[in-house]
């Protein structure tokens, strides 16, 4: 969180200028994240997930500069939006955070982990077991609910859990790095020189113009629920997306509707988390919680009275929060066209080792904790070898993200209920706004079916004209030796949660019973045939390189807290330039690469060290 | 690191130029990394703030917060005594958590592991109700929780926290049943109390300043009454023998040298001096108190004898 970072620099600033350079720093980062997940299928914060369904199939195919700039529109159009709602609305849409309760978390969770469904089309038992362990990685560490340790098989560097942000930086980056290194093509379609495809996005965009509304709106209320709202925002955008659309079956392959809709509804987040955060002192997410920070030090005190107090400074904040999403609209064609024509010219040599120092740095300074570091690449070749077997990394991430809120939710909604002597009228029977979400969950999850209904039928139609055809069965070994291992960890689930107290067993049996049976299902429809792959899912072949490189970053992750961040950086880079060689490499282009690695790392150290100021462990060297 | 032995090298050239021992000058060296084992916004967050500038305007060295959540607290403190000892990062420790952690389940590192430098403040426990709540006084919780053994929701932060503890000693005190609903963070449970989905909640006169527009505080678990509730009755005036709270410290890996330990104890001390930081610090619900490095090993035996019996009841419910 660079934003923490410069709070002290506020302190001497007047407060609004102050104010409105972490607005601006908050909003950026927000936008930020698309560009990663665009060009490297890398979300840097769980509300870009949903932007690499589309977003990296289109820059795989040529289209990056086009996807970029349609996610700048977005993400300058749901900004506006969030912002103004938060200029002219806040006290009455913040009792909205008020009226969502437990249950109605649990049920906003539940409608978020149905896009598994949408996701996993090529094989829906795959995604759910995805779906499933991921549940089970968000239950790893020590649980709110019952104080008990879970999961973490003794050590103590896990009872903090997984860290969301350097799962996904594994989950989806180190399947991309190793996709890379497998093949000499280059990393995404070459393209001409474009331009900014300014006009083609902005006829896209008025196109989509319902889609954008209805994101950005989606965006700006879920955004106000505390806690759950940033991340859940742009998946439920991104859902009501691809039902309602025409296109919906191009959504996840390319469709740019699902980049207008994650990025407009992820920006639409800022202004709605910070509508909590000011009219409740309820601060919606952590970046909202350092702004809050930073106010009271001030001595704002924010609250439904800051609106009534006439006091200018919080509408000084708002309009700055317009000035800069404003400013995203140049700032980001100008840096996405640079950074897409980039990562697209930079040769593999090159491009292997700067998106690996990217992702060990990223993971790493997130806490300036190197044990996160060793989680994201683990994580990340477990992501991998799921990935072969044909289960994909957005269920097991969607598992991770809404896991822990929809347990919380309804774990809450059991006590409560169980103190009240009413369980099912706490759960539902008296929430309104909770049958209108589980309304929603039922639409989204009928409409895949209806559509596979009828889409088997023409198949079977299809058959039946050309006399079905009995090939032999192919048996998905993948598939088959992920879901015994998957059976493998259903087991030790349900083991370890007979240990535990009621209220922390009660969900890691009910998961590890569904795992179970799931795993189960698949090793039968394994056995017959019934392979089938994750619309995402499907990793590049294990080659030696891959292998060098898997091992590589492991090696990094293990060791550099112990030799030194520059030190070990700097011989892993070459290691991995030479893994990303492909052909002969000339002495005199060697020598230029190993020029640049040494300026690249050098420049991020002197940064992280220097500038951020991130606390680096001791080492023996540096 | 270069960078930094450069420095210290030309400072101490420079201390031998002088020819002065320069005892003073030797903590801090360069920026102090301050970790708070909670994500910002919570109280351990603001009063680091509020010790920011101050640390630099006394030292001339930035204050860095950096933010290490993860298990409420035990993810950062079972990572303490790895961190080099040289007064250059420092970290936020909080009483009762590191005390009852390791009472009740393995957090990775144990009370003794955690050398505490400085209790700089705490906030008492306020027992609270939303402004429509038809509960108005201590003795309507009671007579409710009486009429229905285990139907009035307590919320409250996190399981085994301050707040469980504050449940289970008025539960002790009263003899009646509440059911303790955690969440995560005091932000939630502000949320919780407001929209309704608890009768009461455990929090702190913090909370209680922060939510004043919406809630009522029923009773304040201080010696004597608060500054600034002057209305609210002490759980001691009811006769429920009540005061507490959460304490909030600093503490340094055990490999820091005794030095640079008193060292910074003055400076953090110092900073509990200064008047605006007082009024600041007070204005917002915190009450201060001064729990130098030498007066540590007396304070943490009192606190730790205080908690043990609470411990083991929260074990039995386990």
């Amino acid at each position: 969180m660079a934003i923490a970072v410069l709070v002290p620099f506020t302190f001497v600033m007047d407060p609004a200028s102050g104010l409105i350079m972490l607005g601006a720093i908050y909003t950026g980062a927000i936008y930020g994240g698309a560009f990663a997940a665009i060009l490297v299928n890398t979300p840097g914060t769980p509300s870009a997930i949903a932007t690499t369904f589309d977003g990296y199939p289109m820059a795989k195919r040529g289209d990056g500069d086009l996807a970029v700039t349609l996610a700048t529109i977005a993400s300058v159009f749901g900004g506006l939006v969030g912002a103004i709602l938060l200029i002219t609305l806040s006290p009455k849409l913040a009792t909205l955070a008020l009226a969502f309760q437990s249950t109605e978390y649990f049920w906003l969770a539940l409608l978020g982990l149905t896009l598994i469904a949408t996701l996993s089309q090529g094989n829906l038992v795959k995604g759910l077991i995805g779906g499933m362990f991921g549940i089970f990685l968000s239950m790893i560490g020590v649980a709110v609910i019952g104080g008990d340790v879970r999961f973490t098989a003794g050590l103590p560097s896990m009872l903090g859990g997984i860290d969301i942000v350097a799962a996904l930086i594994g989950l989806y980056c180190l399947p991309v790095l190793i996709g890379m290194v497998a093949t000499p093509d280059q990393h995404l379609e070459p393209a001409e020189a474009r331009g900014f495809r300014l006009f083609e996005a902005i006829g896209i965009s008025l196109k989509n113009w319902f889609n954008l509304i209805r994101s950005s709106l989606i965006g700006t209320l879920v955004g106000i629920l505390p806690g759950a709202g940033g991340s859940i925002a742009s998946l439920i955008a991104y859902a009501e997306a691809k039902r309602a659309s025409k296109n919906s079956d191009n959504f996840g392959k390319g469709e740019p509707g699902g980049i207008l809709a994650t990025e407009s509804s992820n920006n639409a987040t800022v202004g709605g988390g910070f509508i909590p955060t000011l009219v409740l002192g309820i601060p919606g997410t952590p970046p909202d919680a350092v702004i809050m920070g930073a106010l009271m030090v001030q001595g704002i005190r924010v609250g439904p009275s800051l609106f009534q107090s006439g006091d200018d400074t919080v509408y000084v904040f708002m309009t700055g929060l317009v000035v800069a999403t404003l400013l995203m609209l140049p700032v980001g064609l100008i840096v996405g066209r640079y950074a897409f024509r980039f990562i697209t010219n930079v040769p593999k040599a090159m491009l292997v080792p700067l998106i690996a120092f990217m992702t060990i740095i990223g993971s790493f300074a997130i806490h300036a904790n190197p044990h996160d570091v060793v989680v994201m690449v683990v994580l990340g070749i477990v992501g991998w070898a799921a990935g072969r077997a044909g289960f994909g990394a957005s269920p097991i991430v969607l598992g991770l993200v809404l896991g822990q809120i929809a347990e919380q939710g309804f774990m809450r909604a059991w006590m409560i209920g169980g103190a009240r002597g009413d369980f099912l009228g706490q759960l539902l029977v008296n929430r309104p706004i909770s049958w209108g979400i589980l309304a929603l969950i039922l639409l989204t999850m009928m409409l895949p079916l209806f559509r596979m209904r009828a889409a088997r039928r023409a198949a079977a139609g299809e058959i039946a004209r050309e006399g079905a055809v009995a090939g032999p069965v192919q048996i998905d070994r993948a598939g088959l030796i992920g879901s015994a291992v998957f059976l493998a960890l259903a087991v030790w689930m349900l083991i370890q949660a007979s240990g535990l107290s009621v209220m922390a067993a009660a969900f890691p049996y009910a998961i590890g019973a569904a795992l179970a049976v799931l795993s189960l299902l698949q090793i039968l429809r394994s056995l017959r045939g019934q392979g089938g792959t994750n619309a995402e899912g499907g990793s590049a072949e294990g080659t030696v390189r891959g292998f060098v490189l898997a091992a590589t970053m492991l090696g990094w992750a293990v060791i550099f807290p112990h030799l030194g961040l520059f030190a070990t950086s700097l011989i892993a880079c070459v290691l991995l330039m030479l893994t990303g060689q492909f052909g002969r490499l000339t002495m005199p282009r060697l020598a230029a690469y190993l020029v640049s690695l040494f300026v690249m790392v050098t420049l991020f150290y002197v940064t992280l060290d220097r500038v951020l100021n991130v606390p680096l462990p001791p080492a023996l060297l540096f | 690191m270069i960078g930094q032995t450069t420095r210290r090298l030309i400072g101490a050239a420079a201390l031998a130029l002088m020819g002065t021992a320069g005892a003073a000058l030797a903590y801090p060296d360069g920026p102090v990394t301050y970790v708070i084992p909670f994500n910002a916004g919570g109280e351990s967050d603001v009063t680091a703030r509020y010790q920011q500038q101050r640390f630099r305007d006394l030292t001339g060295q930035d204050l860095i917060i950096q933010y290490l959540p993860g298990a409420g607290g035990a993810q950062a403190w079972s990572g303490l005594n790895g961190i080099n000892g040289d007064g250059q990062t420092i970290m936020g420790t909080n009483l009762p958590h590191i005390v009852l952690q390791p009472m009740l389940q393995d957090p990775g590192y144990a009370t003794e592991d955690i050398t505490n430098v400085y209790m700089f403040h705490f906030t008492p426990d306020a027992l609270m109700v939303r402004n429509d709540s038809p509960y108005q006084s201590v003795q309507d919780v009671i007579d409710a929780a009486k009429a229905m053994p285990g139907g009035v929701t307590a919320g409250g932060s996190a399981t085994n926290s301050a707040n469980h503890v504050a449940n289970q000693i008025f539960m002790n005190e009263t003899g009646v049943e509440t059911t303790y609903i955690p969440y995560t963070g005091t932000g939630a449970t502000e949320t919780a109390l407001v929209g309704g989905e608890v009768d009461v909640l455990w929090g702190y006169t913090t909370v209680a300043v922060r939510q004043e527009d919406s809630t009522r505080v029923l009773a304040v678990a201080t010696e004597e009454r608060h500054p600034l509730f002057p209305d609210v009755p002490t759980f001691k005036e009811l006769g429920i023998d009540m005061v507490g709270g959460a304490y909030r410290g600093i503490a340094v890996p055990a490999s820091t040298p005794e030095e640079v330990r008193t060292e910074l104890s003055d400076i953090i001390g110092k900073i509990n001096g200064d008047p605006s930081f007082r009024e600041q610090m007070e204005k917002d619900g915190y009450a201060l108190i001064d729990v130098p490095y030498a007066e540590m090993d007396a304070f943490m035996a009192e606190r730790i004898e205080a908690y043990t019996a609470i411990a083991e009841q929260l074990r039995a419910q386990q």
